[in-house]
């Protein structure tokens, strides 16, 4: 299907035609905070401003808290309520590490069990994806096999190439999608060669690199290096941000809350970076900071990819400059030692 | 590979693997002044004659408005007029359990986790190693056998607890005293007055005791304190890593290896165990069981 394009300052009639059929969700500032936020149908002039979320759109799958049902309890016993459905997304300018990002933990959730609440919302989802044309410093996604302003992780890929967007379809939903959507023109040649320029101009923007080969092995003969650890530990403060918004992490906690007359059963993100979440009653196998920080880097990089072939980091960069004392995974990964010390 | 095959359950309530089916309790034992086993029975009738689970797996119950908790089903899947958990008073749930009367309602998903390797155990002298709460998982498969008797040999147990009041299930404990195909030792760590039996921790009792590793496994669960001295006495009796079996306990929530709490290395001990040989505990990359 030939690719289509539309003028910026119609973007606001497009997510309004998609708004029909789907709960559109855009970037947005609430707080000064960036997140996907639900399209109010007024154009706040996003593209202007929009660089990445600070929330990743992973939230729009599994919430920062969400009910998973509610019980109320009558003379014939406990009754259990599941939540309504909430309809199908649509995200509107996730960028293609996020968009990877979703990939990623689609994994988690598929294995063994089926995860309900995840699943059913993605699976109606649609992702139109917006490329980058400025990486920032923190950004290190062509390490991790992803570039900036390409993504095969979407259903709608956009380019900006100056007054318009480029529209290209990747899904068969993706093309759908453009063809029933009014008022979108068809690119052409010129169009294409711009966006091309822009893809490459932003691909060789991303300076910062993360050198990912044999990192799984490298982990591995260094798990037991406490000084290692401990030295990459030192300055963290066990804030859990790394993780909480980390596009790729998606631990989750369970909990019941109690009114007089109904209780909630909710989920709601945890962090391996808080020393309560592996604490039991007796004991806690990861009180010490240093190892808290070595599952978290582990995890990711040695772990997830053992069971699920993937390596659960694309290189956003959050965890970078989001985090108030400065700790930085590439650093970390990178000085990884080759070989553990010996007799250690 | 010798703990048995995962699956996911067949028991899901409304093919929805996070909601909890409701159960009845029917009874409830003191086991000791802070541990109590509850026989259950699921409210829908047709689930409680269809459930079936293996010793050593484990249910999420809930406590409705308080929350969730892992406990292994400490009932025999060869006796299945009701099913029984064990838990002891020390969080927010449990205490909230141990408030609950006989007729009220809990839920309950599962059951979640691998199992004891009974084809792997059939045929051998088996050597069942327990300390206190720890029995609960060890008695469904002590009971199971019992039930299957002429499919393994000798059965041997050495359990103990901190004080003759620490003691689990001694209503079990003198039925296997009774039986003759049984040689069990109960032991504690501190004597009181009227305590006529053995006094020692587990791994030194286990020591004298000194069952032969010919042909045999030796199933481990208890406090990890017992775990990690029982290991080294095994070895040094001349057990393989392969031959030691034992659960092991981590903070869950989810159970289906999902929420993350639980991961050492590329397993996750509610969905890969809880039942694992020494020898996959000492190939994680991890020190933390």
């Amino acid at each position: 299907m030939a690719n289509k394009k539309i003028s910026k300052k119609d973007i606001g009639k497009l997510l309004n035609q998609w708004g029909q059929q789907f709960a559109v969700f855009t970037p947005s500032r609430e707080d000064g905070v960036a997140k996907m936020a639900r399209w109010e149908g007024k154009d706040t002039g996003f593209l202007g401003w929009y660089w990445n979320t600070v929330v990743p759109p992973k939230a729009n799958f599994l919430p920062p808290m969400e009910e998973m049902f509610r019980f109320q309890k009558d003379k014939e016993g406990y009754r259990i309520e599941l939540p309504p459905d909430g309809g199908r997304q649509l995200i509107f300018g996730i960028r293609p590490c996020d968009a990877r990002a979703m990939k990623i933990i689609d994994a988690n959730f598929k294995e063994l069990y089926q995860d309900p609440y995840y699943l059913n919302k993605r699976k109606s989802a649609l992702l139109v994806g917006l490329g980058c044309t400025n990486p920032g410093e923190s950004c290190f996604c062509t390490s991790m096999g992803v570039s900036p302003a390409e993504s095969s992780d979407v259903d709608l890929m956009l380019t900006d190439i100056g007054d318009e967007l480029l529209i290209e379809p990747v899904s068969a939903a993706g093309k759908e999608l453009i063809t029933k959507s009014r008022g979108l023109k068809a690119a052409n040649k010129t169009d294409e060669a711009k966006a091309k320029e822009v893809k490459k101009a932003s691909y060789n923007k991303v300076s910062r690199k993360l050198n990912t080969e044999g990192i799984a092995d490298r982990l591995l003969a260094s798990f037991d290096d406490q000084d290692f650890w401990e030295k990459v530990a030192a300055k963290c403060i066990s804030c859990g941000i790394c993780t909480l918004l980390c596009p790729t992490c998606y631990c989750f906690d369970i909990n019941d809350e109690l009114t007089r007359q109904q209780g909630t059963r909710f989920r709601s993100w945890d962090s391996c970076g808080f020393p309560v979440y592996t604490k039991m009653p007796m004991e806690n196998p990861r009180a010490e900071k240093w190892k808290r920080v070595r599952q978290k880097v582990c995890h990711k990089y040695e772990f997830y990819p053992m069971s699920l072939d993937v390596i659960a980091c694309t290189g956003c960069g959050r965890c970078i400059r989001l985090c108030p004392v400065n700790w930085d995974i590439t650093q970390v990964l990178n000085s990884v030692p080759a070989k553990t010390k010996v007799g250690k | 590979m010798t703990t048995t095959n995962i699956r996911p359950s067949k028991f899901l309530a409304r093919d929805n693997v996070y909601l909890p089916h409701i159960a009845v309790i029917e009874n409830i034992i003191e086991e000791t002044p802070g541990i109590r086993t509850f026989h259950f029975n699921f409210k829908d009738r047709k689930l409680q004659k269809e459930f079936s689970f293996e010793s050593g797996q484990f249910g999420e119950y809930s406590i409705f408005g308080i929350g969730e908790a892992p406990f292994c089903i400490s009932s025999s899947p060869t006796r299945r007029h009701h099913l029984e958990f064990t838990a002891q008073r020390v969080g927010r749930v449990t205490n909230a359990l141990h408030r609950l009367g006989v007729g009220a309602e809990i839920g309950f998903r599962g059951p979640y986790g691998n199992s004891f390797p009974l084809d792997f155990l059939k045929g051998k002298n088996l050597v069942f190693v327990g300390g206190g709460i720890g029995l609960a998982p060890l008695r469904s498969l002590i009971w199971n056998v019992i039930d299957n008797r002429d499919k393994y040999k000798n059965i041997a147990l050495v359990y103990g607890a901190r004080t003759p009041n620490d003691l689990c299930f001694k209503y079990d404990l003198d039925a296997w005293g009774k039986d003759k195909t049984i040689k069990s030792v109960t032991t504690v760590d501190k004597g009181d007055k009227s305590w006529t039996g053995r006094v020692g921790v587990v791994p030194k009792i286990l020591e004298e005791v000194a069952p032969s590793p010919k042909n045999a496994v030796a199933i481990v669960c208890g406090p990890p304190i017992m775990i990690r001295f029982t290991f080294p006495v095994l070895e040094k009796l001349g057990f393989t890593p392969e031959q030691m079996l034992t659960t092991l306990e981590k903070r869950m929530k989810c159970g289906i290896g999902k929420c993350g709490r639980c991961n050492i290395g590329n397993i996750y001990v509610c969905r890969d165990g809880p039942v694992f040989s020494y020898q996959q505990i000492k190939s994680f990359v991890s020190s933390e069981y």
